[in-house]
């Protein structure tokens, strides 16, 4: 063949070429390629988070804003419906506490008016108890005061005889 | 002055006083005739190396020491340095990164579909033309047939080597066309039958007139001074980085051109006209 063309050794420089085309594609470029889609997928996915981030936290700050600018007036509802709350709660209470009080009085009430029958009931007793003893003391009281006046007088006067005769 | 300067200084000058004497006061050893030497780096005809019992060119022996030298990297950077990878790339991961992207995104862009199988092939082929190029200014020496000394040069700089990738990237173009048009893909790459001896010739010439320019520069002793810094290492680095370049480009582009989709022809009905008329 002219300018020395070979073909077996085209054939040789072929199958050459062809194990380090096959080595080079296995060892170096398809798992630096895979790496690099591998990183390039971690960095969208990143990438995708943030932006998610980043529009939530936007919206919570609008939200803030929005928030912070009604807080005033918001403040003076709170506060309005708390006083009327209160207001509410103290009738409440106030009604309560009248309706107790008016128990109590009329429990007291009734008490007392039991008690001053029980008192007149038994001072009615008493006092006829007191009177018979009275009597009976003032009955049986002078008859003995008699009956020792009349014994001492006569032991008196047996003194005053003896004392004579002596 | 330091003195290791001052030593430095002293040991350089004492050489080039040496060279320059030898230079001058000893005879110069026959050479061979110009043409001889040149014929032989373009023909390899009397300095074949034996192969496992094949005679072949310095060119292939070339070819086989740069698959084994880019092989073993391959595997050493496989073992060790791609499991290290991190999101934050080293300086050699950003190397190797770069390099892969280069012909990854190089297809990519002369090559809208199919063009996975296009980049594996040109990050080869671009690899091997690059490596097996600057493999020239090491001078690795081997022994021929006839028990002379030879120094292995650029394996693309053989006739065989250039065909063969010359072929091989053309065989790949028309796996294109076919992969994405079937047979109007292998008309469409027949069309440029031209492309195999262009690609195979261009690598061929350009690979062989740097070696034909370095043996010429080498042959005349008044040569040898400064002249082999621009020839030898800058020539060589330069025509590995635009040998690479361009045959890279010329495949992908090729396959880009004959792995694009056709275009369906709309047949326009007479009910079609009519109904366009119509509107």
């Amino acid at each position: 063949m002219p300018l020395n063309i070979d073909w077996r050794q085209i054939l040789l420089h072929l199958f050459n070429f062809c194990i380090l085309a096959l080595a080079l594609y296995f060892l170096l470029y398809k798992p630096v390629k895979n790496f690099m889609e591998k990183r390039k997928a971690h960095y969208e996915e990143e990438a995708e988070k943030s932006a998610k981030l980043k529009s939530e936290a936007e919206e919570m700050k609008k939200e803030y804003a929005e928030k912070l600018n009604n807080a005033d007036a918001e403040i003076e509802a709170k506060r309005s419906e708390a006083l009327h709350e209160l207001h509410v709660y103290r009738e409440k209470l106030v009604g309560e506490a009248e309706t107790e009080a008016g128990q109590i009085v009329e429990k007291a009430k009734k008490d007392a008016s039991r008690e001053r029958k029980k008192i007149i009931d038994g001072a009615g007793k008493e006092i006829a108890d007191m009177v018979g003893a009275a009597t009976e003391k003032l009955v049986l009281g002078s008859t003995s005061d008699a009956y020792d006046a009349f014994l001492n007088a006569a032991e008196k006067s047996i003194e005053k005889e003896e004392n004579e005769i002596k | 002055m330091k003195k290791s300067a001052l030593i430095f200084t002293s040991v350089t000058v004492c050489i080039m006083v040496a060279l320059l004497l030898g230079i001058i006061f000893i005879e110069p050893a026959e050479t061979g005739d110009i043409t001889e030497t040149m014929k032989d780096a373009v023909l390899h005809e009397n300095d074949k190396i034996d192969f496992f019992g094949l005679p072949v060119n310095p060119g292939f022996i070339s070819a086989v020491i740069v698959t084994a030298i880019v092989v073993v990297f391959a595997v050493l950077v496989r073992i060790f340095a791609i499991p290290r990878f991190k999101l934050k790339p080293g300086k050699f991961q950003l190397l190797l990164e770069t390099m892969v992207d280069f012909f990854d995104s190089l297809a990519k862009q002369n090559s809208p579909h199919k063009n996975g199988f296009l980049g594996a092939y040109i990050f080869a082929a671009g690899t091997y033309i690059f490596v097996s190029t600057l493999l020239e200014l090491i001078g690795l020496q081997w022994t021929s047939i006839a028990g002379e000394s030879v120094t292995l040069g650029a394996p693309l700089a053989d006739i065989n080597g250039a065909i063969a990738l010359g072929v091989l990237s053309y065989l790949v173009i028309m796996s294109g066309g076919i992969a994405t048009n079937g047979f109007v893909g292998v008309g469409r790459t027949l069309k440029e039958f031209s492309l195999p001896i262009s690609m195979s010739f261009r690598l061929f010439g350009a690979l062989l007139s740097g070696l034909l320019v370095t043996e010429l520069v080498y042959h005349f002793i008044a040569l040898s001074f400064v002249l082999p810094v621009i020839v030898g290492v800058l020539f060589t680095l330069l025509h590995a980085v635009i040998q690479t370049y361009v045959l890279v480009m010329l495949t992908s582009l090729f396959y880009g051109e004959v792995s694009e989709p056709r275009k369906k022809k709309i047949k326009k009905s007479k009910r079609g006209l009519n109904a366009a008329a119509a509107k």
